[in-house]
């Protein structure tokens, strides 16, 4: 079962409208854990600290301000900010279709799924999807949700719409500023390279993977709160492959492989 | 883009992106901020040299978004020095030292319009080399309000046996130095003398100047922000540009300028454009030389 | 770049250590948390409730609720003795094409960079992967969690996708209208607006035009709305009780003299 609705709107574009439902994709289960202070085991609070005053400050007297040179900010009041922002309306406006494969992962976010707000407009819904499978295009559109502006991509998987908010362009960082410098491979070693990975090479089955580690969290707390000795395992290590000894270790994985 | 690479001092560098204009209102382009900051080269790099640099970079021009970037681009040329400063939290970071200039055009073609240098040396971090009074006009107040504040100041050092040295800032207000170039001055004495002084000139002239930083209190009053004396802030050397509108400099003035510009009753005298203040240098020297020259001591402390 | 995590990532018999950085971060102009009655930053910090008061990182420990207010510490070295294996390597079991990659899947991006006598390992794998267009699958622990991750190839850098687990999805199944049918000229209608509506992907477009809008709201405060944020160490009183009285002398000549 999905989670419950988490809001409505209506997809726009030309003469469309189409209203949804948004639910959301995923369900995190997650040991949780909170921070304490390690001399009497209280359990610890966040808060915001005046660098000033060092004193915890309440959220009513936060402000917020953009630092334009040092130590001088240039205050925004919060009826500021969300002028910024669009009315607040239903509209999941879409301004234009991409396509599909033009997004970089590196930008998708957070995936909601869209359900018809109504039977009646089941048929479009599917026509929607229908066309966006087709044409391999995503709808590139921003909505306003709770007083915040998103930006996103409707697309479809299967039968079923789907919103995904996208990062901005100026928050993902490009891999050209990690300053890696370009280092000369031999064929030899990109040819045993390229046929080890076919040999390791899989389909994509999630289902397969569990989190062993949650499991294994579980039974260390159930015997450390029963008083028991845990023994401290160090982790593994292993030693890196210097550039001489590569193609060695490749063709070694290769043969190991086959 | 273009791009050309140019051999100075025995150094290779590379200018990039030279025709983009940096300031729309007058058509500035990155070429004028290079050949600015060239022509400028002998005058400032004293200013600069042996001191944490913090770029204020505008990649798109004055219109659109900066950021400050104190830790040394982590690419930068072999040449460039640098220095290991270390913050408060116990951390080190790396910063730019200007030593020369093909570091100073370096910099100017990452845009960085806006030079900002702290009051000690790299390699003396606690000790201050001048005290500064950072004059700074409240709403409604004017250039021309800092000046009055600057010569009653002036007058005030004066009498104290201390001589001073001004520039504006190359926005609204002026800064006023006062050069001190002893191993022993710290950063707490020149905090508690220039505050001790902001305050008697508060408490003498109430109507025209204020020493508190709530911004209520500024309304029509000149600040003076003596809290700028301070290891972990940074001022904005002589002669660098500002990203205002127009690239205004921060320009040293003759004491006698700023009684002649403050009897003209004119705010837009005191805004000096790159020309006019290559002029300058050309005619008169560097008036702030003084700043890094002179020895002085701070009495009744 | 800060370094979340650093260690070893393998396949086969092939070692090369890494630090995995983010890939995310935010906006160059970004809001920072003043206080409003002095304009000082604020810092988040963990306090403890006895005895309110900040307490710094090497003070604070992990803890698992047991019961109200009833806490089980948990040690570093416990957590990292929980999957040995895993907390210092990530192991590639497999490669896959990541265009079966359902995009609900993925989660949070990073990179890894190489770390000293890694620099060729590490371009052949990211080269490798670019030539079979695949992406390597395994497994890691961070701190106290286990992630199912993908590698990829991303312009000459490893990029690392955290993914959810299977168990983490939540169907779809009822979402999609059971009996949806499709009007053929709804549909077509659908199809020719959305060709006209098509274009390149340029998400640049919507970072600038958002952050144009900030620039502009700061560009009209700019004048009036700074302020000085105060500097730790200011005191009360006049100053040094000599200066005070040396100025206080001269401030009573010069006001003669005016």
């Amino acid at each position: 079962m999905t989670g419950g609705t988490i809001w409505k709107g209506s997809i726009h574009f030309g003469d469309e409208h189409l209203p949804v439902k948004l639910h959301g994709a995923v369900k995190e289960e997650r040991i949780q854990f909170h921070l304490l202070h390690r001399r009497d085991g209280v359990k610890l609070h966040q808060q915001m600290i005046c660098n000033y005053e060092k004193m915890p400050v309440p959220a009513d007297a936060q402000i917020r301000g953009v630092e334009i040179e040092e130590g001088k900010y240039v205050i925004v009041e919060h009826g500021e900010l969300e002028q910024m922002t669009p009315e607040a309306s239903r509209l999941i406006e879409i301004h234009e279709f991409v396509t599909t494969s033009q997004i970089d992962p590196l930008l998708l976010d957070h995936v909601y799924y869209l359900e018809p707000d109504s039977d009646l407009v089941s048929g479009s819904y599917t026509a929607l999807a229908e066309a966006l499978q087709e044409m391999s295009l995503s709808g590139i559109c921003t909505w306003t949700m709770r007083k915040r502006s998103y930006h996103g991509a409707l697309q479809a998987w299967g039968k079923v719409l789907r919103l995904s908010t996208l990062r901005y362009a100026d928050e993902v960082i490009g891999a050209s500023s990690l300053g890696l410098e370009e280092i000369p491979l031999s064929e030899r070693e990109l040819q045993i390279g390229s046929d080890l990975i076919r040999q390791m090479a899989a389909p994509f089955q999630p289902e397969k993977f569990i989190n062993e580690h949650q499991q294994k969290l579980q039974q260390l707390i159930e015997r450390k709160a029963r008083g028991e000795k845990i023994a401290l395992l160090r982790p593994r290590i292993l030693t890196p492959t210097s550039a001489d000894k590569l193609l060695e270790a490749l063709e070694a994985s290769l043969k190991k492989a086959a | 883009m273009s791009r050309r690479v140019v051999d100075l001092e025995g150094k290779s560098l590379s200018l990039t992106n030279l025709e983009k204009v940096l300031y729309p209102d007058c058509g500035f382009t990155k070429a004028h901020v290079l050949e600015y900051y060239r022509r400028m080269g002998p005058f400032i790099l004293p200013h600069l040299q042996g001191r944490s640099l913090t770029l204020k970079r505008y990649p798109q021009g004055v219109t659109g978004e900066f950021f400050f970037e104190k830790r040394c681009p982590v690419h930068r040329p072999p040449w460039v020095q640098t220095a290991e400063i270390h913050r408060s939290g116990g951390e080190t970071m790396t910063a730019c030292l200007v030593n020369d200039l093909p570091t100073l055009l370096w910099v100017a073609n990452l845009a960085s319009l806006e030079l900002h240098v702290p009051l000690a040396r790299a390699g003396s971090p606690g000790t201050a080399d001048a005290m500064v009074f950072d004059l700074d006009p409240g709403e409604e107040a004017t250039i021309l309000d800092c000046a009055r504040v600057a010569l009653i100041l002036r007058e005030l050092l004066s009498r104290l046996g201390l001589a001073s040295v001004l520039k504006t800032s190359g926005q609204k207000g002026l800064h006023v130095f006062v050069p001190l170039n002893r191993g022993e001055t710290t950063f707490g004495d020149t905090k508690r003398f220039s505050r001790a002084v902001a305050m008697i000139l508060e408490k003498n002239y109430p109507e025209l100047v204020t020493a508190k930083m709530a911004k209520s209190s500024r309304t029509g009053r000149v600040f003076i922000n003596w809290s700028q004396n301070d290891g972990s802030l940074t001022m904005v050397c002589a002669y660098s540009l500002r990203a205002r509108n127009k690239p205004y400099v921060s320009c040293p003035l003759e004491w006698r300028e700023l009684e002649l510009l403050a009897g003209r009753g004119d705010p837009e005298g005191f805004l000096v454009l790159p020309e006019e203040a290559i002029a300058r240098v050309e005619a008169k020297g560097d008036l702030f030389r003084e700043v890094l020259e002179r020895t002085q001591h701070l009495p009744h402390l | 770049m800060q370094g979340i995590w650093s260690g070893t990532i393998s396949f086969s018999l092939v070692a090369i250590p890494v630090r995995l950085v983010k890939a995310v971060a935010p906006g160059r102009i970004s809001f920072r948390l003043l206080h409003g009655t002095d304009y000082a930053p604020l810092a988040r910090k963990m306090v403890c409730p006895e005895e309110q008061d900040i307490v710094p990182p090497e003070e604070i420990i992990r803890g698992y609720e047991l019961g109200p207010d009833h806490y089980l510490p948990i040690t570093a070295e416990e957590l990292a003795s929980v999957s040995p294996e895993r907390s210092r390597t990530i192991e590639i079991v497999e490669f896959i094409d990541m265009a079966e990659v359902d995009p609900v899947y993925l989660d949070h991006p990073y990179y890894l960079v190489p770390l000293k006598g890694g620099e060729k390992a590490y371009s052949l794998l990211a080269e490798i992967m670019r030539r079979t267009n695949r992406a390597g699958l395994a497994k890691f622990v961070l701190a106290e969690r286990e992630y199912l991750v993908a590698v990829k190839s991303e312009q000459g850098a490893l990029a690392l996708v955290t993914l959810h687990y299977r168990e983490e999805i939540l169907p779809a199944d009822d979402i999609a209208p059971k009996n949806g049918t499709v009007d053929e000229e709804e549909k077509g209608r659908m199809q020719r607006t959305m060709e006209a509506m098509r274009a390149e992907f340029r998400p640049e477009r919507y970072a600038d035009e958002r952050r144009e809008k900030l620039l502009e709201l700061l560009r009209t405060k700019r004048e009036n709305a700074t302020v000085t944020a105060p500097v730790p160490g200011d005191e009360e009183g006049e100053g040094p009780a000599d200066l005070v009285a040396a100025l206080e002398e001269i401030m009573a000549e010069v006001k003669r003299k005016q």
